[in-house]
């Protein structure tokens, strides 16, 4: 495969972060991951909870934030976008 | 290590609350201080939230307390908290410091002050911000017992 296959070229790579409970249940508190171009946060939940089963019990209440912004799961991910898993938030 | 940000930053704001400030550290907090810099000349009144880590939950008794942030979302959170605060509440100053780490039992955990012209509207605001901080600020708190430890999900508890 050379540098000009646009299966490898275009796709882009962004930090993610795991906190709490979800950083405990994944192992790390950072990853880089690798997504297709035009990837939605809702694919890039997809792909993480595909390579980290266990982060599926949280369902629904775990949420993602993109770039410091709780995002909505059609937002479209940049590279070099910094991604965030959150489990319920119990500050205070 | 110590995360700060005020409003100053905020080119844009419309109303610009130059007295406010958010922080998120891991040093103890002096609740006393933290009070002190929200009182001036136009306030009548300032009412702080002390919070700190309770020994026993629902008889469960707590050893101690660790709190983990994303602090600067964190902080970004707490920012939109303080401007939502100052259209619904005739206040004039909010500032919110959490501390992250390990808590000993009464140790604080977080400050929220709050000063207004008169008390009503400072009661209310600092009641209000809690209760947001816990839903929208990007903050965990993990309960370590005498027989393990849990993060809490406020959802189930």
């Amino acid at each position: 495969m050379t540098s000009n296959d646009p299966a490898t070229s275009t796709r882009i790579e962004v930090r993610v972060l795991f906190f709490g409970a979800a950083k405990d249940a994944v192992g790390e508190s950072e990853i880089s991951l690798d997504l297709e171009p035009n990837s939605t946060a809702a694919t890039a939940r997809e792909l993480l909870l595909e390579r980290y089963a266990n982060l599926r019990r949280f369902g629904r209440s775990l949420l993602f934030a993109v770039n410091q912004e709780y995002a909505q799961p059609e937002v479209i991910i940049k590279a070099g976008d910094e991604l965030a898993v959150l489990p319920p938030v119990s500050g205070g | 290590m110590n995360w700060r940000c005020c409003l100053r930053s905020v080119a844009v704001e419309k109303r610009v609350h130059e007295n406010d400030f958010f922080e998120i550290t891991d040093q103890p907090l002096d609740v006393g201080a933290i009070a002190r810099r929200v009182v001036l000349p136009e306030c009548g009144a300032t009412v702080t939230l002390d919070g700190y880590a309770r020994e026993w939950t629902k008889g469960r008794q707590t050893k101690f307390l660790e709190y983990e942030a994303y602090p600067e979302m964190a902080l970004k959170e707490l920012r939109k908290l303080a401007d939502a605060a100052h259209k619904q509440f005739e206040i004039v100053h909010i500032g919110i410091v959490h501390r992250i780490g390990k808590l000993e039992i009464g140790e604080t955990s977080v400050v929220i002050a709050v000063s207004a012209p008169h008390r009503q509207a400072a009661f209310q605001a600092c009641e209000w911000a809690i209760k947001e901080l816990k839903r929208t600020v990007p903050i965990w708190k993990k309960e370590v017992y005498a027989d393990g430890e849990e993060w809490v999900d406020p959802q189930r508890s």
